[in-house]
């Protein structure tokens, strides 16, 4: 054990003192730090602020927030169970004479390590909910402890669950059948909530608050812990606190006396995890568990950079789930089709803009970056015999066909659901369209402009303020607009006439990044 | 030194390795050839412990998976990589406190000076091109003076002063009684040295003679290779 120990306190270490060596990494901690500090030391100011949070929605949150964890960390444990590993772990430690207990052991100490930023800035909010709720004088405490219960419990429950199902394929199927089936019902529970009584808080309450969610294991007695804060020490507690006693020491003696061979199970998950990591390096998505389709019958045509657009439309054949339609095209027609039905009906008439405005949000997100950073890697669009600006049009013209179809079963579907008429249906594809079209040459233009910039994670940030910015006469024209006319069709067009042009122009200035691979930055 | 015995690997419906039987003794270079997809790298990960497999893999007596075994086990794999955060000298410190050495700083020291890498002592593993990193994980499979060792397509990466200095490794090694196993697809790369070889198509074993045995036959290696894993092709231009 004391090699794996070394191993975990020279990396901690030394990557402190890699901090230190790079002021602007270190500039950004510090900034980081002050800005948590200032968090913490605001929230505990007297604010004023009138406690009078509904106890009753202090459980549901809680409750909520612990499933969301749960079912995230242990998700992520069946299906990729070596998501704390690398590849040097593979190397040097795998094939050293170490106990494989020992090994895992290292891994989920190194996840908790990973995880304990975020749990960090959760337990910084713990002033917020002071001011918000009214706490007992054990609140503090008994969130701590809930704290501490899920940050022991989810590795070592996760180490059990992996152990088990790692050994048999068919295990780690029913594992994760078992948590999608349970997290479609609370979805589905929690949507008919929703629809029926039209309030989310009531809704999160009668879902998350029931009795059954209480005392369910794990989740629930976890959440029941936190819960106690704005009231007394009930039976709920004391079964969750004995539950999760009981839970993490019967996990750790199981996993100790367990014969483990986990090592083949890791590999695949490793080239996963090293492949994200490239990605994360090079700026770029990383698409997960995508499958690709054996039987398309599609063949290519066109050539010169035709052939690219034809390349990139088989490519979405293969990987789409209806013609153009993906996971990312059903996240964004079913989460903006639900945003407007928990909208309160006072929006009226202006319901398709609502919906508009929330999926453009989204492929905004979704679109941060572009495919054409994916061809950018391979040496072919640079090769291929014709001008930067053909090549452009086409290698992103399969972008702007999936959008318009994502768009018009969006906006149809909206139409039909809304009541809305056809003029502003079109006008929403229109839109949806051509925002869709700015924020894929904004890529394309911003990598050119600011190439340069060696963190990614600044690009990614230059990109949606660019992107945010230049929307903004658009959103002001269309604004004015309705202001005079109190037209629904105008506004949606204005916005869409704005970005249109927009993407022109940026389409313009960005064809040059396709001249050599110095000029991709 | 290292015993395999009807060694298959299926992965799902795919038979990866098909009932492979082979040894390699103290003081011997075998080398494992075979085209893509033979089932080489399935072979070595298999012996390596990284992978289930049915069938028997012993190393210095013991199985393969076992802590005794892996003492004596040396492995360098195709692609290395090392801790982005631990220096060239942190991972030599690892892998004697993995090993249970002693005294091993005069040995490190060596190696790294053999392969020119005495100056980069404190370079942690990201900042370390590719080559590099081979180097580091040379000195790092052979630090624990294993009694077998393993090198996946060792030559990849490596300048030519390195290359030239691990084929001396590797005659060292034999002649201290290492048991070691090179898988190449470079057949040229290590003709001068291999004592046994070994070559896997379609996953099983299909030829596996000392360098004695296939100098009688009075046919060269390249020759062998195709004839083993093309056959068609060869009875075609015959």
């Amino acid at each position: 054990m004391s090699s794996v120990f070394y191993l975990l306190r020279k990396s901690l270490k030394n990557l402190i003192k890699g901090a230190a060596k790079k002021p602007l990494v270190l500039i950004g901690y510090i900034f980081i730090l002050v800005f948590i500090v200032f968090i913490i030391v605001a929230s505990f100011m007297p604010s004023g602020m009138v406690r009078n949070g509904n106890p009753q929605l202090f459980k549901s949150i809680m409750i909520l927030v612990f499933t969301v964890l749960y079912y995230t960390s242990l998700k992520l444990g069946i299906d990729k169970g070596s998501t704390f590993f690398r590849m040097s772990d593979v190397n040097l430690l795998f094939t050293a004479p170490i106990k494989p207990n020992h090994v895992l052991l290292y891994g989920f100490i190194k996840q908790i390590g990973g995880t304990f930023f975020m749990m960090f800035l959760a337990m910084c909010q713990i002033p917020n909910l002071r001011n918000n709720f009214k706490m007992e004088a054990h609140g503090v405490g008994v969130i701590l402890l809930a704290v501490v219960a899920y940050t022991l419990a989810y590795p070592l429950l996760g180490m059990v669950i992996y152990s088990w199902s790692s050994k048999e394929k068919s295990r780690k199927k029913l594992l994760k059948r078992i948590f999608d089936i349970g997290a479609v019902v609370v979805a589905l529970l929690f949507l008919l909530s929703v629809v029926q009584t039209r309030d989310f808080v009531s809704a999160m309450d009668r879902v998350f608050n029931h009795p059954v969610a209480r005392y369910f294991p794990v989740i629930g007695w976890t959440g029941s812990i936190a819960a106690a804060a704005v009231g007394p020490l009930t039976t709920e507690f004391y079964v969750g606190a004995i539950g999760m006693l009981l839970l993490i020491l019967g996990s750790a003696i199981t996993l100790y006396r367990a014969n483990l061979d986990f090592y083949e199970d890791v590999l695949e998950g490793v080239e996963f995890v090293e492949a994200a990591y490239k990605a994360k390096r090079e700026g770029r998505n990383m698409t997960f568990n995508l499958k690709v389709k054996e039987n398309v019958k599609q063949g290519l045509k066109g050539e010169g950079a035709r052939a690219i657009f034809s390349k990139n439309l088989l490519e979405l054949r293969k990987t789409s789930l209806f013609l153009f339609l993906d996971r990312m095209s059903l996240i964004t027609i079913i989460a903006s089709l639900v945003f407007r039905f928990v909208m309160p009906d006072e929006i009226g008439e202006m319901g398709l803009f609502v919906v508009l405005c929330f999926s453009v949000y989204l492929l905004m997100l979704f679109q941060i970056q572009g495919r054409l950073v994916n061809e950018m890697e391979k040496p072919y669009i640079f090769l291929i015999p014709a001008s930067p600006f053909q090549k452009l049009f086409y290698v992103t013209l399969s972008e702007h066909l999936k959008n318009l179809a994502d768009g018009c079963v969006l906006f149809i579907s909206a139409g039909i659901l809304f009541k809305g008429d056809v003029a502003t249906v079109l006008a929403c594809i229109f839109s949806y369209t051509s925002f869709g079209a700015v924020f894929v040459y904004n890529d394309v233009l911003n990598r050119r402009l600011f190439g340069w910039v060696h963190s990614k994670n600044m690009l990614v940030f230059i990109k949606i303020i660019a992107s945010l910015l230049l929307l903004v006469p658009g959103i002001v024209a269309g604004v004015f607009v309705y202001a005079m006319t109190e037209l629904q069709l105008l506004l949606i067009l204005t916005m869409g006439g704005w970005s249109f042009i927009l993407a022109l122009t940026f389409f313009m200035f960005s064809a040059g990044i396709l001249n050599n691979l110095e000029s991709a930055g | 030194m290292l015993k395999v015995k009807n060694l298959s690997k299926k992965y799902e419906k795919v038979l990866a390795v098909n009932k492979a039987s082979f040894e390699v003794n103290a003081g011997e270079i075998g080398v494992l050839l075979g085209p893509n997809g033979a089932g080489k790298s399935t072979t070595i990960k298999s012996i390596a412990g990284l992978l289930r497999f049915e069938g028997k893999i012993e190393i210095a007596g013991k199985e393969n998976k076992s802590i005794e075994a892996k003492k004596a086990f040396g492995y360098i794999p195709e692609t290395p990589a090392l801790y982005e955060s631990l220096t060239v000298w942190e991972h030599l410190e690892f892998v004697a406190r993995a090993y249970g050495l002693k005294d091993w700083e005069d040995q490190a020291n060596a190696l790294l000076t053999r392969f020119d890498m005495d100056d980069k002592k404190k370079k942690v593993g990201k900042e370390l091109s590719k080559g590099m990193q081979q180097k580091v994980s040379i000195c790092c499979g052979l630090i624990t003076d294993p009694k077998m060792i393993m090198f996946d397509e060792p030559m990849i990466g490596l300048d030519p002063k390195a290359i030239k200095e691990l084929k001396e490794i590797f005659v060292e090694l034999k002649n201290r009684g290492c048991a070691v196993l090179i898988s190449t697809h470079i057949i040229d790369s290590i003709d001068e040295v291999w004592d046994k070889v070994l070559i896997m198509n379609k996953g099983e074993i299909v030829y596996n003679r000392t360098r004695d045995e296939m100098t009688a036959s009075g046919e060269s290696l390249e020759k062998i290779f195709f004839s083993v894993t093309e056959p068609e092709k060869e009875e075609e231009s015959a």
